[in-house]
């Protein structure tokens, strides 16, 4: 029996945790420990040649990044089964969008879905921490649509010499849009280098000019400000019975070994995402909390939430050169920001670069086979021209069986039963789904018009497999009976128990969510590391 | 249906490539058909390389003439390295989109050096000399014949390629060097290079340095 104990026990390593531990060590002289089930995967040095071999073959770049009986079925879409050192944001793309203020307060603006139990305003600070800590490049937008406290920490990523000509199309088709903010560096900024243009954020950035958590983990380590305690499987927490209070953790080793773990501490933090998270709650049950901790309410696992988007290619008549940077855009939060309408439809905006439709190919025009110089030369006649590529996501309102259980079928080598992920959307979310999707199309046909230009092809979300950018299963509230969590993120009913970033949020906006995630994870750090608590 | 792997792999060819051997980078490349590269356990045996006359052959056959034959050469030593270099069954990337883990498919080369023979063969068969004895318009003919069924909108991923000369021509032409032919500008897509020169208008081919 191995056993382990801090003042602050912090379960999961990726991108908010990394970023919670990092504000948690600067705000407390409270010993931290982190426990992740997996270990470090490749090691920077390394990430030049797994580069190239992805790009060479399609390999994972990301050697050892799971545990081959550690997984979620079901709608998993939006699910990664990583765990390691990092969490999924190893190979997250770095796009780093804020939602907009009305994300927080629909019910009241809109009359659907749920308002947050803090304003934008409120987590405004939080976003700025977790932008300065991860070395966020973005330029502002229009403020009605773009508000922020503070300027970015980095200079926007360029808008390159493809994006200026979409930029200008935009402006014609009434679109403002600006340089997506992004988690790369714009400039050479904290110990890590400049963009190189690479166009490999997702899945690898060789150059940690993208920020990633191991370098948070990194430099925590070297400074002995936490103990990170790698490949500990984290299978239960115990409660104790008359005050709720979390008294310790158990687990196992997951190397060849086994061996059973006992993690003691004052204060655990569950930031393990939107799967992990509530599936430890839910497996944490005994004689006084039946159906698993944190779970009066019978809300652990319910409303997981996330986004679905509408895609379009076009082609347009002016000039670009896909590959001068595929995987940078523009961004819009035109149309996130709108009045009360009789319908209800939020989105983002992108617009990218293409190749689409620009590629060589084995027949010409008349169908028979062409080699050589004649394949060459028909595709010199297609490469020219521009195609761009257009997204928007919309905002999918869950309902409350919209849910993580536990897998009668599946379990890990410990017997613990796996997590099953179903997505479902809210009435109001279903009802809109068709209208809103065809009023997508609509704006991309609006929009090829405005340039002169024309619709390639269009294509909706994968259905029913899942959603993007998914939260939710620990939803925060101020009302117990309806909520898990507090506005902080801490367990109503556990003093000592708190859940950070994405689990606790109510909905997930209509944009990339991984900024959000860490900005409330910090959020829920300030209010660990307050005097008061 | 859009999935952020299918993006990218229709954004394109052009993030997914092989660029091994073609270009220059402004990270310290390595060779990434080293074997064994990455660590990953290849243990078993394997053939490599191909009847070299042959896949020379087929290569001046479906390549651009205007490549010149020193460049020939050169797209078909790098296409037998990167099929040499690569590893059966290794861990496909996961993330978004799917949560099951994914291998990469058996390795293709058997086939392809099968090919390479088949089509020796066929052109025996029809009377004539070898296949690369045999004149270019000829050997053209023949291989038109034996990739009749092939689709024709797209070539394919190189490891999808389900001929040899498809696969050749796959490899060659996701690499920056053939892109920048195509477009007739210095872009070298995938290429890791200074972020600055990103916002002027690429140069065209044989004017200076790669935006």
């Amino acid at each position: 029996m191995i056993t382990h104990s801090a003042d602050i026990v912090i379960v999961g390593s990726g991108i908010t945790a990394a970023l919670m531990a990092a504000s948690l060590a600067e705000k407390t002289t409270k010993s931290i420990l982190v426990v992740e089930a997996g270990k470090p995967t490749t090691p920077f040095a390394d990430r030049v040649l797994a580069r190239e071999r992805w790009r060479a073959y399609g390999e994972s770049p990301w050697k050892q990044d799971h545990l081959d009986d550690q997984n979620a079925t079901g709608n998993t879409w939006g699910f990664s089964p990583s765990m390691n050192v990092g969490g999924l944001a190893m190979h997250w793309g770095g796009v780093s969008p804020r939602y907009s203020p009305e994300d927080f307060t629909l019910r009241s603006l809109y009359g659907i879905g749920t308002d947050w139990p803090f304003s934008y305003d409120d987590l405004d600070p939080f976003y700025q921490e977790a932008e300065e800590r991860m070395g966020v490049a973005g330029e502002q937008g229009p403020v009605a649509l773009d508000p922020r406290g503070k300027p970015y920490p980095l200079p926007p990523l360029p808008i390159n010499y493809n994006l200026a000509q979409l930029q200008q199309w935009a402006t014609k088709a009434g679109i403002a849009t600006w340089s997506t903010p992004s988690a790369k560096n714009s400039v050479q900024h904290d110990g890590r280098a400049q963009c190189q243009r690479c166009d490999t954020c997702y899945p690898i950035c060789p150059t940690g000019a993208k920020y990633s958590p191991d370098f948070t983990w990194g430099a925590l380590v070297a400074s002995k400000r936490i103990t990170l305690v790698t490949e500990t499987l984290v299978r239960k927490l115990e409660a104790d019975p008359k005050t709720g209070r979390i008294t310790h953790a158990t687990g196992n080793r997951t190397t060849a070994s086994g061996e059973e773990v006992t993690i003691e501490g004052s204060t655990f933090v569950l930031a393990a995402g939107f799967v992990w998270s509530p599936h430890l709650l839910l497996l944490s049950t005994s004689s006084a909390f039946p159906n698993g901790l944190a779970n009066r309410s019978g809300l652990v696992g319910k409303y997981l939430a996330g986004h679905r988007n509408v895609n379009a290619y076009l082609r347009l008549p002016m000039e670009l050169f896909p590959g001068i940077n595929v995987q940078h855009s523009l961004v819009s939060k035109q149309f996130m920001r709108v009045p009360r309408s009789s319908r209800y439809l939020r989105h983002d905006l992108r617009i990218w670069e293409s190749s689409v439709g620009r590629e060589p190919r084995l027949r010409g025009d008349d169908g028979s086979i062409q080699f050589g110089d004649a394949l060459m030369k028909d595709w010199q006649q297609r490469a020219k021209g521009a195609t761009a590529r257009v997204r928007g996501y919309y905002d999918v309102l869950p309902d409350k069986e919209s849910a993580l259980s536990l897998s009668a079928e599946k379990t890990n080598r410990f017997g613990d039963p796996m997590p099953n992920v179903s997505f479902k959307d809210a009435l109001e979310s279903a009802t809109l789904k068709n209208w809103q999707e065809e009023q997508l199309r609509d704006l991309f046909r609006t929009m090829a018009k405005a340039g002169g230009g024309e619709i390639l092809r269009m294509e909706n979300s994968v259905n029913d497999l899942g959603q993007e950018h998914p939260t939710g299963g620990c939803r925060m509230g101020t009302d117990p009976t309806q909520s898990v969590v507090d506005a902080h993120g801490r367990a109503h009913d556990h003093e000592n128990l708190w859940v950070a970033g994405a689990p606790t949020q109510p909905t997930a906006s209509c944009c990339n969510g991984t900024l959000t995630f860490v900005a409330v994870g910090l959020h829920t750090a300030a209010a660990i590391a307050s005097p008061a608590v | 249906m859009t999935t952020r792997r299918g993006f990218l792999k229709a954004a394109g060819t052009l993030t997914a490539a092989a660029t091994v051997g073609t270009a220059t980078s402004a990270c310290a490349v390595k060779d990434p058909t080293a074997s064994n590269a990455t660590g990953q356990d290849n243990s078993a045996e394997r053939m490599r390389g191909f009847d070299r006359i042959l896949l020379d052959a087929v290569a001046t056959a479906v390549l651009p003439a205007s490549l010149g034959a020193s460049a020939i050469l050169a797209v078909t030593d790098a296409f037998v390295a990167w099929a040499d270099g690569y590893e059966p069954v290794a861990e496909e990337m996961h993330g978004y989109g799917y949560a099951d883990i994914r291998y990469l498919p058996a390795d293709p080369s058997p086939a392809w050096r099968a090919q390479l023979t088949a089509l020796d063969l066929l052109a025996r068969k029809h009377g004539m000399d070898g296949f690369s004895m045999l004149s270019l318009a000829k050997q053209q003919e023949l291989l038109g014949v034996v990739l009749r069924d092939q689709r024709g909108d797209r070539l394919p991923a190189p490891l999808g390629a389900s001929h040899i000369a498809v696969a050749l021509l796959a490899h060659w032409s996701s690499g920056p060097d053939a892109w920048d032919t195509a477009l007739g500008a210095r872009v070298a897509p995938g290429v890791c290079r200074t972020l600055g020169d990103a916002t002027r208008k690429p140069l065209s081919v044989g004017t200076g340095p790669r935006a």
